[in-house]
Order: structure tokens, then C-alpha cells, then sequence
């Protein structure tokens, strides 16, 4: 039946939540509207900004570009899973510390997309910084503090100071 | 976005026999990278999804030395990224995927998928074409395999029957002294390419001349274009920078390319000549080197 | 100093107005006209309204007439058009309904007639004799027209070595912010209108819904959320969502909630006026200014907003940073059936410094002078300490660095020793520009902003200003400048959100005036709260408030440190001595207003703003020869007066980001494509919105001159920066390839043709 609403399980920033979703809704939608987790931003629903990055299964994927239903069964990982209470990632720490945060908007999908790269790739070049930060967008901090941040608590993740 | 009944198959032979249920009214949905978007603007309302982004049976990339490589038709543009046998052995579809959109695209979209839509911009299509290689397209009970040129037909419209989907990609070992490259022009990084230019070269061991040569051309044409008599004007001879500036012309006469917000249909005729010669000089460096 | 709100943001507990939900609540959609000029005849809501799950839909004669505009003489604009439309989906008509879903239904269940009209789509259009009206009471489609005159233009052009006239156009282009306008209103009862909504300046929507809706001010209560960024409006001033989520929830008895998507954004929301900029300029033999005259033509879109004071300050500031006795422009702007222009980062200066300063490097190339060298003959001298420098049309400048911006830059980037290169097919170029900037802009109206601190029982100190942060800052700067005055330390601040129930009246974040205007109310307010605990101390040791300090947390008699009291045991002993105390400190900024009389637009005459900053911009930038690609290389260093920079790392995002985004973006890469009112672009990636791998990693270099007139020295920091940005890559396109682009963006194929005349030209 059209629209028929599916059942799903989506493990959530380490939580398991079973849903009922239509088909056509997105993940994004999901997140927001019934987990609550509006840290993940919506942005242009139309997959160019980026705002909406989260790490499905260690993988960076712009949460308005994937059905609900597809992320069944799937590991999620929001930006409200990153600090251990108060404790901050060092991606994070870097961000606050390295004036990389303006308006804020584009810094939940951002820190996800750095947490993917990192996570994957110890040390990455600049360049890598660079291609992984061209996935999402920003308005105001010119990009530079945010590149020099991830580069920061890359290092910082590899033990280093 | 409208309503619709979906379908999550859990074997191949099962999305086969829904497809061959549902055959009209009814799209597959891999990654959904092109086509969540169309159907969020609305052109794009199906009556029945089937959504065959979790059969592993078609996530994989298999290569060997008499085959050569197969890449199943749901491998995502990341995995073909990384993959090291493809860094290896065709570096060109790596480097590709290196500014093929955005990191979170190329994590969740699949090769299957771009190929399907069809687009005449997409930097894949022209690869393959150049690559020579085949497509193997399955429905229930048949399967057949056709050459990549000749898969798409139209803008965004391509040759699958109802009830068929893109099952594998074959690419057969190519010959030694071959060089395969690709360029495209790009404003930013990940850009769509306004236009893109994928070159294939072969030379005869030893004196150097071009055996075979292959050239295709993305955002030229309503379908990937390959430009059959720049080729032939390669094919026989020693490759001299002259030769490749003759040719370029060639492959820029026999595009027809569009024109929208990023190029007018005149600066991408110049810049398909650019362009073919850039990854047609490259493609013979890499000749040259075995 | 991090920022105080960074934490908020960088965990995602930062709610943004989509993140707002209540109770109860509602999803409310807008419906568009098709036509970007027509007469509405009627519009049919019955079906809609039958629809299930909807509860209300309204209309803009629900609005009962009401318009509204950016200054009482300019109220021509309507929350749901009435009559006629006047932009490509402007909106007619919402419905308030259980789901979005049903919403956007029901708006395609509403049947509009209407009457198509033709319209008018450039200002060269708008201007011709017999054009389509885009308001009736504007002839020939003018909404803004200034002609001002200092000194004598003629005279001076007649005594120059060399005079020369270009016209330049900057790009129609999106204000670039990634989160789009969303709000949620709802009525606490008949006579309250709460409203959560992203707006830079919350109030200037309590005074439009208080018009709109009459109620008394008190009555309407803005609530900030964090704001995505917003650069100059379209989050102060309303968009059709805003007007029809109050309504809506006004009709239902429920809240109402309006999410714009990026689409609306880019087809509906406030563009920066394109403009076409004739400029003639005189000069010495030795590249002396004498004379400088503009003609600017803007597109103003379909109703006035901020047009007026958008091309007021496109002639303002000709007359900084370099000396200039005589000045004469003529401003038109024209509205157009497209949608709206207004502020956007360097705020009308940016158009005419792209164009004076991209003009003086080719008049230093005809007269075979050294670009810097010529600025540098022509910059106005830092004025010595109590002096001021005033110019033609009474600009007040206190301090001015721009000598010795432009001496750092060009020494950082080694400008004496640069070269054209070309490696391959690729042609390197370095390009310099200068500039300035007002800040603490003085607008007309009411203008006045203050602070309150309010010091808790144990010591903690709230602080409530108007002021809103919009991402550069200044929220962690209010915060400071209240622990300094009060000798205590950051951590002992906390600074309340604004709400207009609760927080004085400010006019929000506009023409960089927050750390100057809103920076000297927090520290006025700061002081008088120290001043009721200094009278309490003095009690206590037997001495006058004026021989007290406190610092580090401790009050102490300054001759004799030793007599001292923890600051904790101050306020205690304040608040419970009998009566006891509530330490309440007030304050407000009169520099705004009263030292200087306020600028008149239509003379172009008086003070723009508070003081002035200024910055130099050298950038390399790298040409790909053979398809017109250029980019922006890492060489690439600004330098900035800001007179003294609060807090240094803040000032530095801010300056990079002001010319990054709005700046290297307007001149490589963001444009919007029209076709008759239709937006061909409206995405983030046809529109070409800078991204990360193109930025260049700008070096920063500070220049300090401690203004008399900024708290503790302050002047603005990032708008400065967005005007010089388009000149320098200009100029260094040039250098590069011998090309002048004078229209921007230098988009490829521009540039490729143009490369491609000039080797023609050149045989």
C-alpha cells in the first residue's frame, strides 16, 4: 500500500530505537522530529550544503539524501554523540578553542564529517582536510580556522600536543 | 515527495521477480544520490520503490588476471575510490572518483546507480566507454550484456528493458602499452565537469605507434559521446603534439554540447578541445610508461 | 578567549529556530504567485480549506491593509501581497495544517486568478520612457535618487594630467547564509504574540508585528534563537513566512510553524542590489587624486527595504581612504519585478571600492607607477592623537591605519620582489586593494541601544543587551567587556539570549555597529552597577567610591591595596545589609546619536558611522590560460585596522570569512542567472557558493591605532575586508593575464573569451 508505514531499527549514537516510518521520509526527518536529536541541522534537502552530515556506519552520508528506511538496521552516529558528558572530542575542543565556530550552523555536519575522515585516516594532508571540508558548506568563517582545526585535533588524536 | 509502496528485497532473485511484477509505475532505488532529488523537486513520482541498496550480492570488486575486473553494479563511488587492485590497475577510475561530488555522496551513491540515470554530464560513463567495457543487465530468468556505449540512448534515458537492472560492470584487461586518463573542467572541486574528456591510448611496443585509441566526452552531447573520427585520425600514427591539436579539433566538430548557467554551448566546444588533449596527452604518458 | 557560545554550538545543543518545537503545534506553508508581475483577481481558499488537517488559511487581505517597510516613508510592502505581485513567487496566500505535508497540499488546493502583467527586469529596462510600473506612485520606476556634490569635479578634471571613465557591474547575489529563515508564533492569549524566530535583529520584527497585529510593544515578545548567520538582514527584516505564521496562529489558537527551505531562500529571499558603476577619476602626473565622479545605477527589486541607505552608502565613503576634495555622484536605484535587494556584508561601500580600486590600477598602469606606491601617495595620514581628519562631506575620522595596513601587506607579501609567472598553462598574478569601512553605523530612526547588568546575590552577573550575535562574537565580547569593567572574570558572566520581553531595545546586528555601539552601553551599564557596590565598599572602609578599584575579583582602596574585600563578600554584604540592595546597572550608548548630527542622505553629508576601519588585501591568484579558471592561491595576506581587536582570534575569522565568502565570492564565483524574474540557479551548486578547498589561507596582520571613539579602542572588523577582496583579485587577474574583467564575477568562460580577445587584439 502506498505510504504504508514501515518498521525499522536504527542504532542511534549507540541507542536502539524501533520506528514506524512512511517510506518517503528522510533520515534527517527521522533524527530531528522523533529521536529529537536536532543537533543535526536541516539544511537544503537538496544535497549540496551538508549541514545534515552523519556517520552511518563509520561513513559520512548527508542524512537528507537517505530514506529512513534505508538506514534500517544501521549504526548512526549524531553530533550528540561525541561528547562523553562533559567531556568534548578533541575535534570538537579544537573547533571552540581554534575560533573555527561562527554562526554554528554548518558545525554539527562539519565535526561529523571531520570525525569520519579522521576515524578513517590518522593524518590526513592538507588536501584531504581540504576535499573532506568541501562536502560542507559555510557562510562566515572562511574555511581556514576549520581546516587548521581538524589538522589540530588530528594531531592532538595521535597523541600528539 | 508523493507517497509510495516500497519494497526492500532481500536476494537478487527476489528484486528481479518484484520488478518483473511491477514493471511499470516502478523504480529501483540504490543510493538514491540522483534520485531522491528529482523526486523531492516532484519530477519524479513512482508508485512502487524497490530499493535494492542492501543486496550485498552486488557490492564487490573482483579482479583477476584473465578476466580482468568486475565491479557489481552496487558498489558505492567511494569503495571504487579506495579500492587498492583499482588504484593499481585503473588508476583512471580512482582518480575519477577523487572529485566525483562530495565525500558523502560518493559513501552512500553507487556505480550502478549513476550509470542508470544517465546523464550526460557524469564522469563514469565516458571511462567506461573508453575502457571498453561491458554491461551485464539481468531480469528475471535472462540476463544479456551489452557495450557501454551503447547504453544510454537519450539525456537521462537509458537501454534497460522493464523489468531489467544493471547487475555488473566488465572491464577486460587492457593491452599492454595502453594509457586510459581523465580530465575535466572544473570551476571547484567535485564540480559536475562542465565538460570532461576521457582518453584511451595504445601503442605498438616498440615503435611507438597508436594501435588504438578511444576518446569520449561528457556534457558534449545528449548521451555520452564518443568521438569516433577524432579517433580515427590518431589510429596508425606516431602521436605529435601537432596531431593531438588536429585531433582535439575533431572531437570538438563532432560534439553538439548544451548550454546553461555554467558554459555556453560555444566555450564548451573550445573546451572540449582543451580537454581531449589534456587527457589524451596524459593517456600516452601513461602509454609510453607500459 | 573562546567563545562563550561555542560549546552550545560545536555539541549540538544550540537550537536554531527549526529546531523549536511546542507543544501543540502546527506546520504553516506559503503559496506563490507564478507570475513574477501580476494583478491578483481572486483567489479561492474553499477547497483548501475543506482539505483534512487543516485548521486555517489566510490571506493578505486578512492583514487589513497593513504594509510595512524599513522606515516609516517606505511602507510598501505587504505581509501576503493584496492586489498585485510584484517579484516571481511572492507569496498570497498559507496554510496553517497538522503536517507539512497536508500544508503544501492545501496551498495547491488554493486557486489564484490572475491577471499577468508585463514587467521589468534590469534598471535599464525599468528606466526607459513608458516602462511597466512596479508601483504606481514611483514614476519611472525610480526608489532611490541622490545627487550629491563636494568641491568642483569639473574644474578638477580640467586640471588633470590624465582623467578616465569605466563603468564596472557587480553580481546580483544570495546573501550565502546555509540556514534558511524559520520561525514559530504563537499567542499566549489574545493580546501576546510570542515569536521564536531567526532574526539578526529581533527588533525590528517587534516593531512590524506590533503595527501589524496592533499591539503595544510590550505586548510582543521576539525570542532569539541562534541565528545562522545573517549578514546585513532578510533575518531583521520579514519574509511572508514570518507575517503568515503569526496570523495563522492567531486563527487556530495554536502555534504555527514556518520552515523556509533553501529553494525559497534563493528564488524568494534578499539578493545584494546588482549594481552598474560608471566612475571617472582625475589625476596628477604622479597619480595625485583630484577628482573622482560615479554614476551608480542599482537594482533595487520589487519594494524599497534598504535601498535607501544600500546606495546611500555606495557614495559615502569615496571620499576614505584616500584624500579627496571634490567628489560628485549620482545615485539611482530602480525597482524591478525581482525579488528584493538589500544589506549584505560591505553594505553599498563594496560596489563602488571594487570599482574606484580596480580603476586606480589601471590608471597607475597608464601612468607608470607601482600600484602600491600610488595608494600610498594618495592615503589619508593617521591623524594624530586628539586630532581628527574630516572629509569633503564631514566624515569624522579619528584614527585611520591605512598607511600602514598598506605597508604591512605589501611587505608580506612581498610585493617589491613579485613577478608574473607562468608554469605550464597556468599564469600567477598578485593583485592589491585598500579600503574602508564604517562602523557603528548611525542610521536614521531610532538608533539608541543599552545594557543591562544585574549582579545575583552571590556574585554572578547577568548581563541583557538587544544586541544579537549572529556568529561574529559579540556575545563573548558584551561578556567580556562587562568581567573587565567589573574586575571579575569571564566565567562570572552570563549573558541572557535576547528577548524583547526582557532585553532593551537594540537595533540589532547591522552596519558592524554591535562591539561599538552595543560594547559602550554593556560597559556604561557595567560601571554603574560597579559604582553602587563601590558606594557600599566605601561605607565600609571610610573612603570615597573614587578610591576604590576592583580587580581580580577583589574591591580594594587604591592607595593602600591592603584594605581590600572579596568580591563575593562585597555582594553579599550589598544585597542582605539592611535594607539590602538589588544591584541593578543601566546603560546606554549615546555615541550613536548624539556626538555627531546624523547623516543626511539626501546631501550625502555627516557621519555614516561611529568611527571607521580600514584594510589592505594582496592576493595572488592563479589562471589557468586556457580555460579563464582563476583561483585563489594561499599567498594572500590582510591587513586590518580595527583599531584595537578584543579579541584577536575572533577578529581574525571574522576578517578572513568578510573576505572569503562575501568578497573573493562576488569576484569569482556567485551570481545569479535571470530570466524574466526566474531565478535559472536557485541550488548551492549552480549558484556557486565559495566552498573549502578553493579558500586561500589568508595571513592576518593587525594594525592598532586605539580609537578614541570604539570601547577600549574598538572599530569594526570584517566588513572592510569584503571590500577590498574584489578589487585585489581583479587586479591580480590582471597581473596574471594582462586582462581587465570589469563585470563580475570572472566566471571562465568571461574570463576565457576575454583572454582570447586580447591575443587577438594583440596581432
Amino acid at each position: 500500500m502506498k505510504g504504508e508505514p514501515k518498521e525499522i531499527r536504527l542504532i542511534v549514537n549507540g541507542k536502539v530505537y524501533e520506528l514506524r516510518v512512511k517510506p518517503k521520509t528522510l533520515l534527517n526527518d527521522v533524527l530531528r522530529k522523533d529521536l529529537k536529536l536536532t543537533g543535526t541541522k536541516r539544511g537544503c534537502l537538496e544535497s549540496t550544503c551538508g549541514v545534515c552530515t552523519v556517520i552511518l556506519d563509520k561513513k559520512a552520508v548527508r542524512s537528507c539524501s537517505i530514506l529512513a528506511v534505508q538506514a534500517n538496521g544501521h549504526e548512526i552516529t549524531t553530533i550528540e554523540g561525541l561528547a562523553e558528558g562533559d567531556k568534548l572530542h578533541p575535534i570538537q575542543e579544537a573547533f571552540v578553542n581554534h575560533g573555527a565556530i561562527e554562526c554554528g550552523f554548518c558545525i554539527p555536519g562539519r565535526v561529523m564529517m571531520a570525525k569520519a575522515l579522521l576515524d578513517e585516516n590518522p593524518d590526513p594532508t592538507r588536501e584531504e582536510v581540504r576535499i573532506a571540508m568541501q562536502g560542507v558548506l559555510c557562510a562566515d568563517v572562511g574555511y581556514v580556522k576549520q581546516i587548521e582545526a581538524v589538522e589540530i585535533a588530528a594531531e592532538k588524536m595521535r597523541g600528539g600536543e | 515527495m508523493k507517497d509510495f509502496e516500497y519494497m526492500a528485497p532481500k536476494t537478487v532473485k527476489e528484486a528481479l521477480s518484484l520488478l518483473s511484477q511491477y514493471q511499470n509505475e516502478t523504480k529501483i532505488i540504490a543510493g538514491g544520490q540522483s534520485m531522491l532529488v528529482v523526486m523531492r523537486q516532484g519530477l519524479l513520482a513512482p508508485e512502487y520503490v524497490i530499493d535494492i541498496k542492501a543486496l550485498s550480492e552486488l557490492d564487490y570488486i573482483k579482479y583477476d588476471e584473465g578476466e580482468g575486473l568486475r565491479i557489481g553494479a552496487l558498489t558505492t563511488h567511494r569503495d571504487i575510490e579506495k579500492s587498492p587492485v583499482i588504484m593499481k590497475r585503473f588508476r583512471v577510475l580512482s582518480e575519477m572518483e577523487r572529485n566525483l561530488a562530495t565525500i558523502q555522496t560518493r559513501n552512500w551513491g553507487t556505480i550502478g546507480g549513476n550509470l542508470c540515470h544517465g546523464d550526460p554530464a557524469g564522469d563514469p560513463a565516458p571511462i567506461f566507454i573508453v575502457l571498453n567495457a561491458k554491461l551485464k543487465l539481468i531480469s528475471q530468468g535472462k540476463e544479456r550484456i551489452i557495450e557501454m556505449e551503447n547504453f544510454s540512448k537519450d539525456m537521462l534515458e537509458v537501454d534497460l528493458h522493464p523489468g531489467e537492472m544493471l547487475s555488473e560492470i566488465q572491464i577486460g584487461n587492457p593491452k599492454p602499452h595502453t594509457g586510459v586518463a581523465h580530465e575535466k573542467l572544473m570551476v571547484m572541486q567535485g564540480d559536475a565537469g562542465i565538460v570532461g574528456a576521457a582518453v584511451s591510448i595504445t601503442l605498438k611496443s616498440g615503435n611507438g605507434i597508436c594501435e588504438d585509441a578511444r576518446i569520449a566526452v561528457s556534457n558534449a552531447a545528449s548521451v555520452p559521446l564518443r568521438a569516433k573520427e577524432a579517433e580515427k585520425r590518431l589510429v596508425g600514427k606516431t602521436i605529435t603534439p601537432p596531431l593531438l591539436d588536429e585531433v582535439c579539433q575533431v572531437a570538438s566538430q563532432e560534439a553538439d554540447p548544451p548550454a546553461d548557467v555554467h558554459g555556453s554551448a560555444e566555450y564548451r566546444k573550445e573546451m572540449i578541445k582543451v580537454f581531449v588533449r589534456r587527457a589524451a596527452a596524459k593517456a600516452l604518458e601513461r602509454a609510453k610508461e607500459g | 578567549m573562546p567563545r562563550v557560545d561555542a560549546r552550545a554550538k560545536v555539541t549540538g545543543e544550540a537550537k536554531y529556530a527549526a529546531d523549536i518545537e511546542v507543544p501543540n503545534m502546527l506546520w504553516g506553508a506559503v503559496k506563490r504567485s507564478p507570475y513574477p508581475h501580476a494583478r491578483i483577481l481572486n483567489i479561492d481558499t474553499s477547497k483548501a480549506e475543506r482539505l483534512p488537517g487543516v485548521r486555517a488559511v489566510v490571506t493578505g487581505k486578512d492583514f487589513g491593509g497593513f504594509k510595512w517597510g524599513w522606515s516609516r516613508e517606505t511602507r510598501d510592502e505587504e505581509p501576503l501581497a493584496v492586489n498585485k505581485v510584484r517579484y516571481l513567487y511572492e507569496g498570497v496566500a498559507a496554510v496553517a495544517a497538522i503536517d507539512e505535508d497536508i500544508a503544501e497540499e492545501a496551498c495547491d488546493l488554493i486557486e489564484v486568478e490572475y491577471e499577468s502583467l508585463p514587467g521589468v527586469f534590469d534598471p535599464f529596462e525599468a528606466m526607459k520612457e513608458g516602462a511597466p510600473l512596479v508601483h504606481e506612485d514611483h514614476p519611472g520606476n525610480i526608489c532611490v535618487d541622490y545627487h550629491w556634490s563636494f568641491g568642483d569635479v569639473e574644474k578638477s578634471f580640467s586640471e588633470s594630467y590624465l582623467v578616465r571613465e569605466d563603468t564596472f557591474q557587480t553580481p546580483r547575489m544570495a546573501k550565502g547564509y546555509i540556514e534558511p529563515p524559520a520561525i514559530v508564533a504563537y499567542w499566549p492569549d489574545a493580546n501576546h504574540l510570542t515569536v521564536h524566530a531567526a532574526k539578526g535583529s529581533p527588533y525590528f520584527p517587534y516593531r512590524i508585528l506590533s503595527g501589524c497585529f496592533k499591539l503595544p510593544l510590550s505586548n510582543v515578545r521576539i525570542i532569539q534563537t541562534f541565528v545562522g548567520a545573517d549578514f546585513g538582514g532578510t533575518k531583521n527584516d520579514m519574509v511572508n513566512g514570518d507575517f503568515s505564521a503569526a496570523m495563522l496562529a492567531k486563527k487556530t489558537g495554536q502555534p504555527v510553524k514556518v520552515q523556509y527551505s533553501q529553494f525559497d531562500e534563493l528564488t524568494v529571499c534578499l539578493r545584494r542590489h546588482p549594481m552598474w558603476i560608471t566612475i571617472k577619476t582625475g589625476v596628477t602626473k604622479d597619480g595625485k587624486l583630484k577628482a573622482v565622479q560615479t554614476r551608480v545605477i542599482s537594482d533595487g527589486g520589487a519594494y524599497t527595504r534598504m535601498s535607501p541607505l544600500s546606495n546611500y552608502l555606495t557614495g559615502c565613503c569615496m571620499t576614505l581612504p584616500y584624500h579627496l576634495e571634490n567628489f560628485k555622484t549620482d545615485i539611482t536605484c530602480y525597482f524591478t519585478n525581482n525579488p528584493n535587494s538589500a544589506a549584505m556584508r560591505g553594505h553599498g561601500m563594496y560596489h563602488t571600492r571594487f570599482a574606484a580600486d580596480v580603476q586606480m590600477d589601471m590608471i597607475a598602469e597608464e601612468l607608470g607607477i607601482d600600484p602600491v606606491e600610488m595608494r600610498l601617495r594618495n592615503t589619508i595620514k593617521n591623524p594624530k592623537p586628539g586630532k581628527i581628519y574630516q572629509t569633503v562631506n564631514e566624515l569624522t575620522v579619528a584614527t585611520c591605519g591605512v598607511e600602514e595596513c598598506i605597508e604591512k601587506a605589501a611587505k608580506a607579501i612581498h610585493w617589491k620582489e613579485r613577478k608574473r609567472k607562468v608554469e605550464g598553462d597556468k599564469a600567477y598574478g598578485i593583485g592589491f586593494a585598500a579600503g574602508a569601512y564604517l562602523s557603528g553605523a548611525k542610521l536614521s530612526g531610532h538608533n539608541a541601544c543599552a545594557a543591562i547588568v544585574r549582579i545575583c546575590e552571590d556574585g554572578s552577573v547577568n548581563l541583557l543587551t538587544g544586541a544579537t550575535d549572529v556568529g561574529q562574537g559579540s556575545d563573548t565580547v558584551m561578556s567580556a567587556l562587562t568581567a573587565e569593567v567589573l574586575g571579575i572574570t569571564l566565567k562570572d558572566v552570563d549573558l541572557k539570549r535576547v528577548d524583547t520581553a526582557h532585553t532593551p531595545v537594540d537595533p540589532g546586528t547591522y552596519g558592524s555597529r554591535v562591539t561599538v555601539l552595543a560594547g559602550e552601553a554593556t560597559i556604561n551599564a557595567a560601571k554603574d552597577a560597579k559604582q553602587q557596590l563601590l558606594e557600599v565598599a566605601a561605607k565600609e572602609f571610610g573612603v570615597k567610591p573614587e578610591e576604590l578599584e576592583i580587580k581580580n575579583k577583589r574591591a580594594f582602596v587604591k592607595t593602600n591595596p591592603q584594605m581590600s574585600i572579596p568580591w563575593e563578600r562585597l555582594v553579599r554584604m550589598a544585597c542582605y545589609n539592611a535594607p539590602g540592595m538589588v544591584i541593578i546597572g543601566k546603560g546606554q550608548s549615546s555615541r550613536g546619536v548624539t556626538r555627531y548630527r546624523l547623516a543626511d542622505f539626501t546631501k550625502g553629508v555627516g557621519d555614516a558611522g561611529t568611527n571607521y576601519s580600514f584594510t589592505a588585501y594582496a592576493q595572488e591568484v592563479e589562471v589557468d590560460l586556457e580555460t579563464g579558471v582563476a583561483k585563489c592561491t594561499d599567498n594572500s595576506v590582510i591587513a586590518h585596522d580595527c583599531g584595537f581587536p578584543l579579541n584577536p582570534p575572533a577578529v581574525d575569522t571574522q576578517v578572513v570569512g568578510g573576505s572569503y565568502h562575501p568578497g573573493v565570492g562576488a569576484a569569482l564565483y556567485c551570481e545569479f542567472k535571470m530570466d524574466h524574474g526566474l531565478t535559472l540557479n536557485p541550488n548551492l551548486v549552480d549558484y556557486k557558493l565559495p566552498r573549502a578547498y578553493e579558500a586561500p589561507m589568508t595571513e592576518v596582520i593587525h594594525v592598532i591605532t586605539n580609537d578614541p571613539f570604539g570601547p577600549f579602542g574598538a572599530k569594526e572588523a570584517s566588513e572592510g575586508s569584503t571590500c577590498t577582496a574584489p578589487p585585489a583579485v581583479i587586479n591580480a587577474i590582471h597581473a596574471a593575464t594582462g586582462v581587465w574583467i570589469k563585470d563580475l564575477p570572472a566566471q571562465p568562460e568571461k574570463l576565457f573569451w576575454a583572454m582570447k580577445k586580447k591575443k587577438e587584439e594583440e596581432k
